[in-house]
């Protein structure tokens, strides 16, 4: 219909107009967004706009919001945690500010707190001297550093295609040592090429693949979790069939790995829902593309697959939530009843009408991953339909048993704790 | 999309009511006229710049003014004026630049000839490209995307053509780097008429 109207507009133009090239492409100007994904060039050469493709009607003109330009001062931060709501008994402080984009946390040996960052290519330490916290950007330039880890006294970073180890890393923060890379056998997409990364006891570190595109076949690097020895570079695939997973944790009761699990856009506001996933064994297929949330196929690429043959979620969290990083809690400061529980940081959506998620979720599960129940544990942080104070990406438990949440939207780090 | 437009400007009001409910957060835009001395000369007394090449600043939307200032001071967005006026600035002079610049009444449309089949060929593209989806139907922007009306031809030759090209970052995940990849030169030229003039 509106492709008609611009015809018929554009022909009541003078003929000087017609030759300015309008007509060049004019099923364009109606036609929703849509790319050819199933082609390598695609996943080569994304189009800048690759998260906007398979728009429908409904959806049409749902964008990825831009966040504030610098990071949000720390009275407004303040003002801000009024809003956010927690359960009794417990309480949200601003931990650190003027982290622009921080994404995942870890801790140092010695208590230095390091976090990636998506856009803004820098780590940064935040360091506690004699109760005097400062923030300091260790690296810049590296190609989506969202994801780090610490272990035996090195930082490692994931910049995309490259696992970077940084040897004895709390004593050279003022001047950080040339980087080895510890494993590069992965693909060069950019596209839901962010990772995060869970070490288990073994110093093997899970590491997430997703694909370069909203939903496609993919290419057979991607769409995984590996799990990858540092050490020697040796790496197994742990899981097939996964979207967009940016963060994961080992349960600390049967040492299995679980991970949230980012669904497809551009099918409604409602659906599907994103995903709580455990890996029982190794190799298992989770859907996607095929199927998703579990029990719902894919309208194109079902390529007449049924969801029963796939490993479904343990927990649906709900369309566009975008579960982010995840922690299992062990400390000792919060009532009894939240061990071994699930926190989950949920960035909150974009290819919504309604923004929703912009949450902390505290997900109760058994080790076998039955008679799961979830529950909002703070939120606070939507503004509006379509706007944001904040926006968390990760969970990280302190020594003392309160948690510190990241947050990329404000470029701050919050702590939650417990006092009865 | 009508819809969508209306929930935004709900939003857009919710957060000038927070703001405004505590004046001690918001942004100091004295503090921003006092650092805007430095870019008069260029942009204009009061913001509206008198110079065709020259941006007017004067009602530019608060946070794609301070994305600018950021990208400058970053290198992101390369320009010999602009990197060194920003390389100094703290985040606190870019949120109250920001704020200050916002804050000035928007001019008219800069007086200069108009090419009617030009202005025609140039509205017909802007909704083929949809520049109303993210710049408000009034293309007086919101949040990152700017106010695109009645800033000078010359100007916006040159923005299109430089997110064209990719010498220019563009936020929104690159939206503006996608929807200027298909430009012809007299695309560029039309859409820049039918903006300046835009009644």
């Amino acid at each position: 219909m509106k492709l008609r109207a611009v015809l018929q507009y554009t022909s009541i133009l003078a003929p000087a107009a017609l030759t300015l090239g309008l007509l060049s492409s004019p099923a364009q100007a109606a036609d929703m967004k849509s790319y050819d994904s199933s082609k390598q060039s695609f996943w080569q050469h994304p189009p800048p706009d690759w998260f906007l493709g398979d728009e429908t009607a409904d959806m049409k003109g749902l964008a990825p919001p831009s966040g504030p330009a610098t990071p949000t001062p720390l009275a407004e931060l303040q003002d801000n945690l009024k809003k956010v709501k927690l359960p009794a008994g417990f309480k949200i402080e601003v931990y650190a500010s003027g982290l622009p984009e921080a994404r995942q946390m870890a801790w140092g040996d010695n208590g230095t707190l390091f976090v990636g960052s998506y856009n803004a290519t820098n780590v940064y330490a935040v360091t506690d001297v004699d109760g005097k916290r400062s923030v300091k950007t260790i690296l810049k330039g590296l190609n989506m550093p969202t994801g780090l880890a610490v272990r035996d006294g090195a930082l490692y970073v994931i910049a995309i295609d490259k696992l970077l180890r940084y040897d004895n890393v709390e004593a050279n923060l003022d001047h950080m040592p040339a980087p080895t890379v510890a494993y590069d056998d992965m693909p060069p997409y950019v596209a839901h090429g962010w990772k995060y990364i869970v070490t288990d006891k073994t110093g093997s570190m899970y590491l997430p693949f997703g694909p370069p595109f909203n939903v496609g076949i993919p290419p057979t690097s991607v769409s995984q979790v590996r799990r990858v020895d540092p050490k020697t570079g040796l790496a197994e695939i742990m899981a097939l069939g996964v979207r967009n997973s940016v963060g994961g944790d080992i349960d600390p009761r049967s040492g299995d790995y679980w991970f949230t699990e980012n669904a497809r856009d551009w099918m409604s506001d409602d659906i599907p829902s994103d995903k709580l996933n455990h890996i029982t064994k190794i190799g298992q297929h989770f859907g996607y593309p095929y199927c998703h949330q579990g029990d719902m196929p894919d309208p194109k690429f079902a390529r007449g697959h049924t969801c029963d043959e796939f490993t479904p979620p343990v927990v649906k969290l709900g369309a566009h939530v975008a579960p982010l990083g995840m922690k299992f809690y062990t400390g000792s400061q919060f009532p009894a009843e939240y061990q071994n529980n699930i926190f989950i940081a949920e960035h909150g959506s974009w290819n919504r009408h309604k923004y929703q998620g912009a949450r902390i979720d505290r997900v109760v599960v058994d080790a076998d991953g039955k008679n799961a129940h979830q529950e909002v544990f703070a939120q606070g942080w939507l503004t509006g339909d379509q706007d944001y104070a904040g926006r968390p990406t990760d969970i990280l438990q302190a020594k003392d048993g309160s948690l510190l949440v990241a947050d990329d939207w404000a470029g701050a780090i919050y702590r939650i704790s417990y006092a009865k | 999309m009508r819809k969508i437009w209306a929930l935004n400007t709900a939003a857009l009001l919710t957060v000038g009511f927070c703001l405004m409910s505590a004046p001690a957060l918001a942004a100091d835009i004295a503090a921003g006229q006092a650092r805007a001395e430095a870019c008069q000369a260029c942009h204009g007394a009061q913001g509206i710049s008198e110079n065709p090449e020259i941006p007017s600043l004067a009602g530019q939307q608060d946070k794609f003014l301070q994305w600018q200032l950021v990208f400058f001071r970053s290198g992101r967005r390369a320009n010999e004026i602009m990197g060194p006026m920003a390389a100094d600035l703290t985040d606190e002079d870019v949120r109250n630049l920001g704020a200050y610049f916002a804050s000035l009444p928007a001019g008219p449309p800069p007086a200069s000839e108009v090419d009617p089949a030009l202005l025609q060929a140039g509205e017909v593209l802007a909704e083929q490209h949809r520049c109303a989806a993210c710049h408000t139907d009034t293309f007086g922007g919101k949040q990152a995307a700017p106010a695109i009306a009645h800033q000078h031809r010359d100007y916006l030759v040159k923005a299109l053509a430089d997110y064209r090209s990719g010498a220019r970052p563009s936020t929104g995940v690159a939206a503006m780097t996608e929807a200027a990849s298909g430009l012809s030169d007299s695309d560029i030229a039309a859409l820049a008429q039918f903006l300046a003039a835009y009644r």
